[in-house]
């Protein structure tokens, strides 16, 4: 689906990404787990062209990058950052059925999707109607991945998207995420440095270190695993972190 | 909703402001330039049209300058305002000057009508070319009357001018060089208005006035013969836009009437009053007009 | 008061002068904006050039408005009709506030919302025209409603090059030593700024985004 072939990525001097080599299966959650500085977020930027690879390639859907319109790659892609982003001249429904407008959907359709959108992500329909300043941090992560899915992307890139959110909001919408993707089984690309999202979102852990990609478990490999790396992460996260990876409730 | 509103609004303004250009084809704008002489030309213009036509009449003097009085015609600011022939034709049409007051008035009002839209009405009567002054009493004991007797008097002399003479090429470096003069220091550049009663003061010993000065007689000053003939004809004139003439044809029968009634001393007696005695300039106009029959 | 009853007894020229004023204030705001907020926006985006193209407008304004009429004067088509350098003059003073004001309101967009946009698939001109725009109105009408007021305040010197306007009742009024005509001039000045303060302070509140 995603594929990742020496990729290196230079800016202003500094090699972010050293040699990258990376594959994404479709319907797999890949979680790129690192530190700050790893080059997690430049690795999910890469595969929406909102950034360039210095040099190496990078495949969607077998298609090398270059040869796709950036705006339908990005277009085929679900978004969703740490700030959300939402839109705060629009409300709620405007921000869902803003890429559907664009792509010329009919108005009738839009309104369906946007329906549809709010019982996916389980927002009440009067919602719709507020604006993004009126919503709480929780409400409003949930209106951003709504709005990314709402044009049926096959792939979705997240970037720390839980991050900013109280441990309890939190944990509910991890909830609700593994149960979305259990319904849409999307190709998801979710950066994070916190194992324990790792361990229970994951299908599979990319460990990445100063611009190198350390090595990719399951996560039960992950807390079994000797790589130094890794049972570095294990050991700084303590106890509790094999019902994570049971993707149970922790 | 109130965006909208906003939007409107906006687009409104857009729209409206570049517009506002006003047009008055009701009234007739009579301007002048701003000193005394203009303003008296200024409104006898202004009240021969008020008292022998129905048209509405509106003044907008003092402007400033030639070049300003200009602009304010081909704008359609204002409609007719009192001119010389000899400045329309060094300063506005910048030709070379002439000594033949036919020739001058014949060219300027053909230059006008060519490229302005604009022409000139019949001159006033008089001649208010530039008159170099000293004081009477110094005019005696040195006995000069004439400008190319000043040169070897110049050296010893202060000379005083207005701003626009010093600019002017028919102005101070045309004088200088056709007589000769040199004066001791750089001129004093004043307002036209205070240069006789520096001259009188002492403040300068020569002064570039205007022939019609009001002052001259009541200070004893004593005006120098340009016997070079280097001053051009400076016939006062109106100036007219053709655009009023079409939509007011009666103001020309007006102004033709106006024709040639005012001479060198009439007009310097007119100044006085209002320079000097600090009359009402529309009192001073009105009587004029009425001494010369001309009020109805 | 004697300059109410000189304006009213005068107010045909009164309204003729506002009405000059108002053209000149008109033409010269809106040639600004129409140059201005597209610069600013370009400065907004590629900003290596946003230094040499602010400090050119500084500069302009560094100018002293009456030379820089002076200037202009002998330049051929400008100073054969003297509105046309007036209007000209003023546009670039009204530059400065204009463009500072559209990059200020463009950079200030949050950049998450950008981004956002961007990832979405939005082309440059969708995420120009959707989303930074209607989010920056606001701060790019006030940089309108500055320039407007400054517009204002120099068409009254315009007068002097003889340009028209209200500036001509107060130059009449100083040469006349007249305070009436001189606030016969002053004070629809003020009041057109005024106007003009609150009137795009006005479309400025209704367009902020909430």
């Amino acid at each position: 689906m995603i594929e990742f072939r020496n990729v290196s990525y230079k800016v202003n001097g500094v090699q972010v990404l050293s040699d990258l080599n990376l594959h994404v299966a479709r319907g797999e959650t890949l979680v790129l787990l690192g530190r700050s500085g790893s080059g997690k977020t430049t690795t999910l930027k890469l595969v929406n062209r909102l950034l360039s690879p210095s040099s190496g390639k990078i495949l969607v859907h077998g298609t090398p990058q270059e040869e796709i319109d950036v705006i339908k790659l990005r277009r085929g892609i679900g978004y969703v950052i740490q700030e959300v982003g939402l839109f705060p001249h629009f409300n709620v429904a405007k921000n869902i059925g803003l890429l559907p407008k664009i792509e010329d959907w009919p108005e009738d359709r839009i309104r369906a999707r946007v329906h549809e959108m709010l019982q996916l992500v389980g927002l009440p329909q009067d919602l719709a109607a507020r604006y993004p300043h009126q919503l709480s941090g929780g409400q409003r992560q949930r209106v951003g991945v709504a709005r990314a899915l709402a044009a049926d992307p096959a792939i979705l890139l997240m970037d720390e998207p839980f991050g900013a959110l109280d441990p309890l909001t939190r944990d509910d919408v991890q909830r609700e995420f593994l149960l979305l993707q259990q319904r849409l089984q999307k190709t998801v690309v979710f950066v994070t440095h916190d194992l324990r999202e790792a361990l229970r979102l994951g299908s599979r852990i990319a460990l990445m270190e100063a611009g190198k990609l350390v090595t990719i478990l399951s996560p039960a490999e992950f807390l079994k695993s000797s790589d130094p790396w890794a049972s570095a992460y294990v050991r700084a996260f303590g106890d509790g972190l094999e019902s994570a990876a049971n993707r149970g409730i922790s | 909703m109130t965006r909208f509103r906003a939007i409107v609004a906006m687009v409104v303004c857009c729209i409206f402001l570049p517009s506002c250009s006003p047009s008055h084809s009701d009234r007739i704008v009579v301007g002048s330039k701003n000193f005394t002489e203009s303003f008296i030309l200024g409104e006898l213009i202004a009240q021969q049209i008020e008292a022998h036509t129905k048209v509405k009449v509106e003044r907008r003097f003092y402007l400033a300058g030639t070049y300003i009085a200009h602009q304010a015609m081909l704008a359609g600011r204002i409609d007719i305002y009192p001119e010389y022939t000899g400045t329309a034709l060094t300063t506005i049409l910048k030709q070379p000057i002439s000594r033949d007051k036919q020739d001058v008035y014949q060219r300027v009002r053909d230059a006008y009508q060519q490229k302005f839209g604009l022409t000139l009405g019949p001159a006033f009567g008089f001649n208010n070319t530039f008159a170099m002054q000293i004081r009477g009493e110094e005019a005696r004991r040195l006995n000069v009357r004439r400008l190319s007797e000043a040169a070897q008097f110049a050296p010893h002399w202060r000379a005083g001018f207005g701003y626009e003479f010093m600019e002017r090429p028919d102005g101070y470096p045309g004088l200088v060089a056709t007589y000769g003069l040199h004066f001791a220091e750089p001129p004093r550049i004043m307002d036209l208005g205070l240069l006789a009663r520096a001259l009188k003061e002492r403040q300068i010993d020569f002064a570039g006035g205007n022939a019609t000065d009001g002052l001259i007689p009541v200070l004893d000053l004593s005006v120098l013969e340009d016997d070079r003939h280097y001053f051009p004809p400076y016939e006062a004139v109106p100036v007219i836009r053709l655009q009023a003439i079409q939509q007011h044809p009666e103001i020309t029968s007006a102004l033709a009437d106006l024709a040639g009634k005012i001479s060198d001393e009439e007009m310097r007696q007119m100044n006085y009053a209002v320079d000097g005695r600090h009359r009402d300039t529309q009192d001073v106009v009105r009587e004029f007009l009425t001494a010369k029959r001309l009020m109805p | 008061m004697n300059v109410i009853r000189f304006m009213l007894h005068n107010r045909s020229q009164v309204l003729d002068l506002t009405l000059e004023h108002l053209w000149l204030v008109g033409w010269s705001t809106l040639m600004a904006a129409l140059i201005g907020i597209p610069l600013g926006i370009l400065i907004a985006h590629r900003t290596r050039l946003n230094k040499p193209v602010l400090a050119g407008a500084n500069i302009i304004q560094t100018i002293p408005s009456l030379a820089l009429f002076g200037f202009l004067l002998p330049v051929p088509w400008l100073g054969e009709r003297v509105e046309r350098l007036a209007i000209l003059a003023l546009t670039l003073y009204a530059l400065l506030p204009i463009i500072r004001n559209t990059y200020d309101g463009i950079r200030g967009v949050d950049p998450a919302v950008v981004e956002a946009g961007r990832g979405m698939g939005l082309t440059e001109s969708q995420l120009l025209f959707k989303v930074e725009l209607p989010l920056a109105v606001s701060g790019i009408l006030s940089g309108v409603r500055i320039a407007a007021v400054i517009c204002v305040g120099l068409a009254t010197i315009a007068a002097a090059i003889g340009a028209g306007g209200l500036g001509e009742f107060i130059f009449r009024g100083l040469a006349m030593v007249d305070n009436r005509v001189i606030l016969a001039g002053a004070i629809p000045a003020a009041v057109l700024a005024l106007l003009a303060d609150f009137g795009v302070g006005w479309i400025e509140k209704r367009l902020r985004p909430r």
